[in-house]
């Protein structure tokens, strides 16, 4: 269930993000998303978001140190539309 | 930006000045004596402020003396009066707050133009993002958002400054004004909340004209009246990401009322994340265009007390 959804996830991150030249096995589960592993830098994490609530209606709190954490890398940010999706 | 010597200092590092004490009892006084013992003890005021408080006084002659050639066609002929004019007008922006706060009626104007935009952007039921300024006076505009049901405002603001006369407002009036969003910086959350706002058909206020403290990477300096001066890029890229109407909005004092400037400036509802990067760009010049425009238009309006220009440094004048 959940490597379906990380699956799910990969795809929705090189989709959004139009990565092209990355495939879901170039993502790892626990290496970090932004800055170091796959580079993506903030503007990226906006949008990221933005689509993680188009898809599932996630919902953030505004603290920003927590979204951090969520945005970490893949396995976070799995764990975090398995408890808010709402879709 | 840093803090060493001969930096510009930034705006949120700057106090806003006046104790939350003496700020009340203007309050109290106008609201419950009226406007014209407010008006003789703001005069005294504001001299006061004007003669102490050298950072916000040199930061308004470097301004004024690059707009007034735009605006009367020459330099300041008398800078130092002209100067304390333009502290008046920032007492009257106060005094106009408190007054819109509080619920009076306030002369505001539309011009048909304006209007109409307005109606159709709140008709489509799309919302929109509102870039706005430190030019004029926007709590009026708040006004008018309370005044209407359908016209739903969520203000962006950052959180160091202008604190203290929220908090002021909160106190001594009776309104809550429009729902404050307040962030010291943009995250996925902030995104995340707007975009509700937004798809609900809610309208979103973000100033345009200032760094934040914590963004100081994503910054773009653009030439505004004759030097380098630096702009945010987070609210474009905002702009870019919501993908929705953008529009610009302003409310600038005109004799005894209010004139409320709301004109479309893009949408990025079909902005391809390829042509994102030249948007962002081509965006901000055209909203520091905007920006110029104002200011021509209403010099002594322009409410940024600290120093804009790359060039400015705090221990000149």
């Amino acid at each position: 269930m959940a490597n379906a959804l990380e699956l799910e996830l990969k795809h929705l991150i090189i989709d959004t993000l139009e990565l092209e030249d990355v495939t879901p096995d170039d993502i790892d589960r626990d290496e970090p998303l932004f800055v170091e592993g796959l580079g993506l830098d903030s503007i990226d994490a906006l949008e990221l978001g933005l689509a993680l609530q188009k898809t599932y209606g996630i919902k953030l709190e505004a603290d920003s140190e927590e979204s951090r954490r969520h945005f970490n890398n893949l396995k976070s940010l799995a764990a975090l539309v398995e408890a808010r999706r709402v879709t | 930006m840093n803090d060493s010597p001969g930096a510009p200092q930034h705006w949120a590092r700057i106090q806003e000045s006046g104790s939350l004490a003496g700020m009340r009892i203007m309050v109290w006084i106008r609201r419950h004596l009226g406007r014209l013992p407010f008006r003789i003890v703001l005069g005294p005021v504001i001299v006061y402020y004007y003669l102490g408080q050298a950072l916000p006084r040199r930061a308004s002659r470097r301004y004024l003396e690059r707009i007034w050639p735009l605006h009367a066609g020459h330099a300041p002929r008398q800078p130092w009066w002209l100067g304390l004019k333009h502290f008046m007008a920032f007492g009257q922006s106060l005094m106009d707050k408190v007054d819109a706060w509080s619920g009076m009626s306030m002369g505001v104007k539309l011009t048909p133009e304006h209007r109409a935009c307005l109606d159709q952007a709140i008709r489509s039921g799309r919302g929109g993002l509102m870039l706005v300024s430190h030019i004029g006076n926007l709590e009026i505009c708040s006004a008018i958002s309370d005044s209407r049901d359908d016209f739903h405002v969520t203000q962006l603001m950052h959180t160091r400054n202008s604190r203290k006369f929220n908090q002021l407002l909160d106190r001594s009036t009776l309104r809550r004004g429009p729902e404050i969003i307040e962030v010291t910086e943009i995250t996925p959350a902030t995104a995340l909340a707007l975009a509700e706002r937004i798809n609900a058909g809610g309208f979103v206020v973000i100033a345009a004209d200032r760094v934040p403290i914590n963004e100081s990477g994503r910054v773009r300096h653009i030439d505004f009246l004759g030097a380098s001066a630096p702009f945010p890029e987070g609210p474009f890229w905002l702009a870019a990401l919501l993908r929705c109407p953008i529009y610009t909005l302003s409310c600038l004092r005109e004799g005894t009322s209010h004139r409320v400037e709301f004109q479309p400036f893009d949408d990025t509802s079909h902005l391809r994340r390829t042509d994102r990067e030249a948007w962002r760009e081509d965006a901000m010049h055209r909203y520091v265009a905007w920006l110029k425009d104002q200011c021509r238009r209403y010099p002594l309006q322009w409410f940024n007390f600290f120093p804009f220009w790359q060039t400015d440094d705090r221990y000149d004048g």
